[in-house]
């Protein structure tokens, strides 16, 4: 009796003294003091006025004053909606993935991770050169097919932004559901089928909401990441006014440090919810 | 027959994917060879003059090296602080454990300009400044998390056997690390650096609030040069960084192995 309970402990114990908890120390306390602390003092500048009270007037007006309020809109709204479209078009290619590709998943993997190693600015050069004045679409609108007398105007707009975002956001969709859908007892389907459904009952009563995972992580994830997203904006922002824009104009031109403060802390709330939500979601699939 | 459409359909909307995916790359690169002086698709003749052109634009070369300096300094630096968290983590069931996995996880999800201007002030506050330990440690702070999962994914699959029977053949805790752990955790650290070189690397966010003349790192230089003109050098230099990522990929696919890699998802 007291023999097995030994040989139970023992080897924990060992391996408590090779991987002791000291050794998680340095990490920590690297981002307690570079990553937590500037984020406090980031949040005491919000709200410092500027003769060094203190003052809740910058979210205030963030809060209330409508021109501020459009602008956290259009930071949700685009992230919702690449997030959306994210979903739309990742689903069926994972779908296809894991059901339907066969020998090519090899491929379709390595083709999904390839554009990962390209640089953003290479990313978003490629979407002004497809769509500049003499780019490849209009090339093809004015010359080659003759539909337009003159090349249209398409690099600054809100649609080639929404695309190049996109573009970089929808592999983390794919894989995220690819993983789910790569777990789901296919005999389930089979199951539905042989109880008399046809293939698009099975698929919506059956397929998607057993993949409702793998959409709620990769959702969570797109979202963040399009929340916070700021190169591919400056480059082809073409009129949109996101929170991430703000702060870089509030540094580069405004120059009013304490407003720009408060703007990182609304970001920051809406990216420590997605966290929040990512959590939960990964202790639900846990247990 | 329906079902035939449907599966024809699926691969369409797949094969379209890709055309999406991979148009705004493949555009690059062909851009980056052609003979004009200004940026038009389709190229009207081959050259390779554009490469030639980096070299000529000093601002391009003393970046470069920042980047790579910094690139290399952070990933060291996230490896000596890493490391041993991960294996830690990877091993402890507790739940402190796991919520110290969340909080060295953090920094991925927070948007990075907020990282960037935050750490500014902060590290201008503590007399760090704009200087290269100032973006050596902000970069840090976004590679760790990268060198932390990957390694404790590792680490997490390997058996406790071969450690065990290193300590029960009377291997102290430190021979016990150099002989056995760290060989067996190697592919993990290779894969979280590399994660972690190209992240530095192609980081502008951060790096774009402690710019100065010794410190612009190689994306920041670009987004400057593209604001000013729009030539084929941007695209040349592109497809050079797109050359080494690829490279540096296949070797450490080639050493240890890309399913190894994938492991930590």
């Amino acid at each position: 009796m007291s023999d097995t309970s030994l040989q139970k402990t023992s080897p924990g114990r060992r391996m408590r003294l090779l991987a002791p908890p000291f050794l998680a120390l340095p990490a920590v306390l690297f981002l307690v003091v570079f990553f937590v602390m500037p984020l406090i003092d980031n949040g005491m500048r919000s709200v410092i006025s500027n003769d060094g009270g203190f003052t809740l007037s910058r979210y205030v007006s963030l809060l209330t004053d409508g021109f501020y309020l459009w602008i956290i809109a259009q930071t949700v709204l685009l992230s919702a909606g690449v997030t959306i479209i994210s979903i739309m078009i990742g689903y069926p290619v994972a779908y296809f993935l894991v059901r339907k590709a066969g020998r090519f998943s090899g491929l379709i993997i390595f083709l999904l991770i390839a554009p990962l190693l390209t640089s953003i600015i290479m990313r978003t050069f490629g979407w002004q050169v497809l769509f500049a004045r003499r780019g490849l679409v209009n090339n093809l609108l004015v010359d080659q097919l003759g539909i337009l007398s003159a090349p249209l105007r398409l690099t600054n707009s809100p649609e080639i932004a929404i695309a190049a975002l996109v573009h970089v956001l929808v592999p983390f969709m794919v894989l995220s559901i690819a993983t789910v859908l790569q777990g789901i007892d296919t005999r389930l389907e089979e199951s539905a089928k042989i109880l008399g459904a046809n293939r698009l009952r099975t698929f919506f009563e059956v397929t998607l909401p057993l993949s409702l995972d793998g959409i709620g992580t990769g959702a969570i994830l797109v979202f963040m990441i399009a929340n916070g997203s700021f190169v591919t904006l400056v480059l082809l922002g073409g009129g949109m006014q996101t929170l991430p824009l703000m702060i870089y104009q509030q540094f580069n031109t405004t120059r009013d440090f304490g407003m720009a403060s408060a703007m990182s802390m609304i970001l920051l709330v809406i990216a420590v919810s997605c966290l929040f939500l990512q959590l939960r979601l990964v202790r639900r699939k846990g247990t | 027959m329906n079902r035939d459409w449907i599966n024809l359909g699926l691969a369409a909307f797949v094969v379209l994917f890709f055309v999406f995916m991979l148009a705004p790359i493949l555009i690059v690169v062909l851009v980056s060879f052609t003979s004009a002086g200004y940026v038009s698709f389709p190229i009207p003749g081959w050259s390779l003059k554009w490469f030639a052109h980096i070299f000529e634009y000093q601002p391009f070369i003393d970046a470069l090296i920042v980047s790579i300096e910094i690139a290399i300094g952070a990933t060291i630096l996230s490896c000596l602080i890493g490391v041993p968290a991960a294996i830690f983590l990877a091993r402890s069931r507790s739940t402190w454990a796991s919520g110290v996995m969340t909080f060295l996880l953090s920094p991925l999800s927070m948007p990075m300009i907020v990282i960037g201007f935050a750490s500014l002030f902060f590290l201008s506050l503590i007399g760090v400044g704009i200087s290269f330990a100032a973006l050596l440690i902000t970069h840090t702070v976004v590679c760790l998390p990268y060198i932390v999962r990957t390694v404790a994914g590792v680490y997490a699959g390997m058996p406790r056997s071969y450690e065990e029977a290193a300590a029960i053949l009377g291997a102290n805790p430190l021979l016990t690390f150099w002989h056995v752990t760290l060989p067996l955790i190697r592919p993990g650290i290779m894969a979280g650096s590399l994660f972690s070189f190209l992240t530095s690397f192609d980081n502008l966010p951060i790096s774009y609030f402690f710019g100065s003349a010794s410190t612009n790192t190689l994306p920041v230089v670009m987004l400057s040069y593209m604001e000013n003109q729009f030539d084929p050098t941007i695209a040349a230099l592109s497809t050079l960084q797109l050359l080494l990522a690829v490279t540096a990929l296949l070797i450490v696919d080639r050493v240890y192995g890309i399913d190894k890699m994938t492991v930590a998802g």
